[in-house]
């Protein structure tokens, strides 16, 4: 073993408990090499730093629609026997009208919008943010172009997401991976809607999210802008 | 959704994260991505289950950005440099600072050669041990020992210095 493949088999916890010690006797004799140590540190740090926003992104909707699709092998087989070779033709989000999700599923695509349907399209057009259910609405807003919006999570699909109200359906604009968490983190309405989904939520957002007044008027319009 | 599919969507950002490490250009790890998930779909039963799947999927991301990379240097097309400011940390509320750091050590990564850079992310970007990073390459110990000393020296010669 080199000085170099010693130093970052150290550096990566890679050293057995006898050879760790040794190494850490070293250093506190050697200073130049502690330094070194501690250049190396403060170098893992910034690369973790420089990539871990991507976490907190929200996952394009047609990544989490395609990841989705194949839930239901029987449908899957008989409806798409070459599936493997037409995903490849597939542009992202763009999947020619056909439904990627069996028909208990929350989300279709239609054109290249992904709508909601089943569970998902009740709750975001009739449920409240104080009501439950297995989909679960959290903020309510207007956005810009006049538009309402609304936060969603749905536990047993694992997905959280933004949908907007657009000629009479509800288009997701973020959809994210999202598990629910225990019943005691559940303070406010806010504190539920995942970080990828409120920044969905701020890009999109004129003015406050509504109060439980204004998302009731809302919903007994239709949602209509 | 079945656990198989839910566990791929869960892991959807991770997939992400190591992408964008390997592309660089935000499109194009997507891209990346896309192409792993086909392919861990339609391979599904080459997944032997009490195994890591993320090791799995991070393999088949490896082979497809290989075969990626292949592709379009014969096509004359590389995977783009990203636009300024494109790049992970290009969050319109982020520092400046942050951003300008971030971009460094985006282009030191992108300055490794490709069997470096992938070590170094499955070891410092994913936490993965020597031992899980060499299955994923699917590569002995020791020349994943080696990539690693070598692209960890080669950071620290460029970013050292430099560091905040």
């Amino acid at each position: 073993m080199t000085a170099d493949e010693r130093l970052i088999a150290y550096l990566d916890g890679e050293l057995s408990a006898e050879d760790h010690a040794a190494f850490e006797a070293e250093m506190a004799a050697d200073p130049v090499l502690a330094a070194t140590v501690a250049l190396h540190r403060s170098l893992e740090a910034r690369i973790a730093e420089t990539y871990a926003p991507v976490l907190a992104e929200s996952v394009p909707p047609g990544l989490t629609a395609l990841a989705s699709a194949a839930n239901d092998p029987g449908r899957r087989r008989s409806a798409w026997p070459q599936w493997a070779a037409m995903a490849a033709c597939l542009a992202l989000g763009v999947v020619g009208g056909r439904e990627l999700w069996p028909e208990r599923g929350l989300l279709a695509p239609e054109g290249p919008a992904l709508v909601a349907r089943g569970e998902l399209d009740k709750a975001l057009t009739l449920q409240l943010a104080s009501d439950t259910g297995p989909v679960k609405v959290g903020l309510s807003f207007k956005a810009s172009d006049g538009h309402y919006c609304r936060t969603f999570e749905a536990g047993a699909e694992h997905l959280a997401g933004l949908a907007c109200r657009r000629d009479g359906r509800w288009e997701a604009q973020t959809t994210t991976a999202w598990s629910p968490q225990p019943a005691a983190d559940y303070r406010t309405a806010s504190s539920v809607v995942p970080p990828a989904v409120l920044a969905g939520v701020d890009a999109l957002r004129q003015g406050e999210t509504l109060d439980a007044a204004g998302e009731r008027a809302a919903r007994d319009r239709g949602w209509r802008p | 959704m079945a656990g198989f599919e839910r566990e791929i969507v869960e892991l959807l950002p991770r997939l992400r994260r190591l992408g964008r490490v390997l592309a660089r250009a935000p499109a194009d790890a997507d891209d990346l991505v896309q192409i792993t998930v086909e392919r861990a779909l339609s391979r599904r039963g080459q997944w032997r289950p009490g195994t890591r799947l993320d090791s799995w999927m991070f393999r088949i991301m490896k082979n497809a950005w290989i075969d990626e990379t292949r592709a379009r240097s014969r096509r004359g097309a590389l995977f783009s440099p990203p636009e300024a400011g494109e790049g992970v940390g290009a969050d319109g509320a982020a520092e400046m600072e942050t951003r300008l750091a971030a971009v460094e050590v985006e282009r030191a990564m992108a300055n490794l050669p490709p069997d470096q850079r992938i070590a170094v992310a499955l070891v410092l970007v994913e936490g993965f041990s020597y031992q899980e990073a060499a299955e994923v390459l699917e590569i002995p110990a020791g020349t994943l020992t080696s990539r690693l000393v070598r692209g960890r020296m080669a950071l620290l010669a460029e970013l050292g210095e430099a560091g905040p």
